[in-house]
């Protein structure tokens, strides 16, 4: 836009000087047909220059629309594993609105197990707990009651599978963008920091170079983590009730069944 | 031990957090700390009815940043740490198990600690890395206390590390002395706990090793970094302190029969015993003042003034006390000095060195 405002006011410039020469050279016809085109580029200048004034607001605020139930669950939905509350807001951040705080995912989980106690299965998904493997609720970490028993439960492994998985789904995302915001650069950075090969120093990650690095150290874990897993997701579905299998069981109860 | 419960009057004991256990090894002489301590007499109300509150506890600001950087430090199952002890210890890329302590309840923390540790130690293999929120017990003096190390990290070979985590800054490889001495005598109360553990358990308590790991963030960054410290030096003044406090008996045999150190609250738990009777039972118990007492004890502001008001050699430092011999005065000191005091017997040397530096002093004036 600025190039053809530049454009615009060099040809002013010569339109005037031309006039300037016809008036001297009194050629009262070119000196008319020139003023003529001297006037509609200079419109077409005011024209230009109110076209690239303040741009209309492209994302700075953008309020989102969705409620913060519905925001944590896009989040979560990218993400396929489960989640803090931090990473949450961060990834919330960096690819969607940007106005969740850590603060308001404090009760979710609360809320969540409320509305599923007093009407069971009435909404499509409840934002539930991962599972440890004494079966109590992992503190702080969110799930979606969508995914499988499997993706729900936490062996030993599990933190770190979930870690890699998540910047291997951030990369991905990253790679199906074609600007990538520059805030979920940032956390791919960070994330891809910790682990091996996946960055150079501080260097901003290369999607495509996460992915492969994390997946690499994923081969390693996943046999190992699966089986954990799903040793942990059936003592679930065989010990606990509806309510339990989604938001964990009290640990009192968890002990007597587990030991 | 029920001396000690007369001198500690009817509140609770205090319990002891791992600051303070570690605060014992940095003045192991003083006896009216000793036995305040092994009594589990709340020191900071105590110095708050006298009217001598300790200067130090921190600000808020400092333990936000703390809690902050320890988040960073351990969030997504610890992969900052994790990349730290990858280069630190070369630990290999399978280790990566990761088991958060706190998600049983408070209440069971203890005890899951007790059976995660134990099958860690007998299996040595495909078990956790990293124990986060881990819940240690100690008996000091008779009281169990109950301790909350940063992390504890399992690490190839058998060996269990203690991983301290700390939010002052290491700038250009160095850190400050005093803080990395404060966090080593601390980690060392885990290290001594965890290996108490472990002989509990019946493992080898070496398995613990003594070299921790310190994380402290880099250059003014909040980027952490890790470095090893080894703490045997800690670990040992620990064991004779705390050795000493379960022989507190010695201590208590030359007190008077009706000294207690009792509040006397009322039941509210205001304190309405009047201050000075307080401070005169606290007297009849030597303390060993010194000036580093200020950044650990609770009762420093009191010892102070007491060693300023009767113009103790203390005030000056432990190793110009030392230097001084047996002149506990400042008045005998400068007396001596000035030759109006006649040396006692034995202090003939000392009085003929204090002479001899006030010559100089006179002369250099002149």
């Amino acid at each position: 836009m600025s190039e053809s405002l530049d454009a615009l006011e060099r040809r002013i410039a010569e339109l005037r000087a031309e006039v300037r020469r016809a008036v001297k050279a009194k050629e009262n016809s070119l000196a008319r047909s020139l003023r003529g085109d001297l006037r509609r580029a200079e419109k077409a200048w005011d024209e230009a220059i109110t076209a690239e004034e303040p741009p209309p607001k492209l994302r700075e605020p953008e309020a989102s629309l969705l409620p913060i139930r519905e925001q944590v669950h896009q989040a979560l939905a990218l993400l396929g594993v489960p989640t803090s509350a931090k990473l949450i807001v961060a990834v919330n951040d960096a690819f969607f609105s940007r106005e969740l705080r850590g603060s308001q995912l404090t009760s979710l989980r609360r809320d969540e197990e409320r509305s599923f106690r007093s009407d069971p299965y009435a909404r499509p998904y409840y934002l539930c707990a991962a599972l440890t493997d004494r079966l109590s609720p992992a503190r702080g970490l969110l799930a979606d009651s969508s995914w499988a028993p499997e993706l729900r439960v936490l062996g030993p492994l599990s933190p770190r599978v979930d870690f890699l998985t998540s910047t291997m789904r951030i990369a991905e995302h990253l790679t199906r963008l074609a600007e990538p915001p520059m805030g979920a650069l940032r956390l791919l950075s960070r994330m891809a920091q910790n682990i091996p090969g996946a960055v150079e120093g501080f260097a901003p990650a290369d999607p495509a170079t996460a992915i492969r690095a994390a997946g690499a150290e994923l081969e390693v874990h996943r046999a190992a983590d699966t089986a954990q897993r799903t040793e942990v997701a059936a003592r679930v579905a065989r010990q606990l009730p509806d309510v339990e299998r989604l938001f964990g069981a009290a640990t009192m109860s968890t002990l007597r069944g587990a030991c | 031990m029920n001396r000690l419960e007369e001198l500690r009057g009817p509140m609770p004991s205090h319990p002891h957090d791992a600051r303070a256990i570690a605060a014992l090894a940095a003045n192991p002489g003083c006896a009216r700390r000793a036995l305040m301590d092994a009594a589990g007499v709340d020191k900071d109300r105590v110095a708050r009815h006298l009217g001598f509150p300790a200067p130090f506890g921190q600000s808020q600001f400092a333990i936000t940043r703390g809690n902050v950087f320890e988040a960073l430090v351990k969030e997504n199952g610890c992969a900052e740490l994790l990349r730290l002890l990858r280069e630190l210890l070369g630990l290999p890329i399978a280790q990566v198990g990761y088991q958060d302590v706190e998600s049983v309840g408070s209440h069971l923390r203890h005890s899951h600690t007790r059976a995660l540790i134990d099958r860690a130690a007998r299996e040595d293999d495909g078990t956790a890395v990293f124990y986060d929120h881990p819940l240690f017990s100690l008996e000091i003096a008779g009281h169990t206390s109950y301790l909350e190390p940063d992390v504890v990290a399992f690490q190839i070979g058998g060996r269990f590390r203690i991983v301290e985590i700390k939010s002052f800054g290491l700038i250009d490889g160095q850190a400050e002395p005093e803080k990395v001495a404060a966090a080593a005598r601390q980690a060392a109360v885990y290290v001594l706990a965890l290996r108490t553990l472990m002989a509990d358990l019946g493992h080898d308590p070496e398995r613990v090793s003594h070299d921790v790991v310190l994380v402290c963030p880099e250059n003014f960054a909040n980027r952490p970094a890790a470095a090893l410290v080894d703490v045997r030096k800690q670990l040992a003044v620990l064991k004779r302190q705390l050795a000493r406090m379960t022989r507190v008996d010695r201590l208590l045999e030359g007190l008077p029969r009706d000294l207690t150190f009792d509040l006397v609250p009322d039941p509210d738990g205001v304190p309405t015993r009047p201050a000075d009777e307080l401070a005169g039972a606290l007297r009849q118990v030597p303390a060993r003042y010194a000036p580093d007492c200020l950044s650990t004890c609770d009762m420093c502001m009191f010892c102070r003034d007491e060693a300023r008001c009767d113009g103790s050699t203390d005030l000056l430092g432990r190793q110009i006390r030392d230097q001084l011999g047996g002149v506990s005065r400042m008045t005998e000191a400068l007396g001596l000095a000035e030759g109006t005091l006649e040396p006692a017997e034995g202090q003939e040397e000392i009085a003929r060195l204090l002479r001899l530096a006030d010559r100089l002093r006179e002369e250099a004036l002149n």
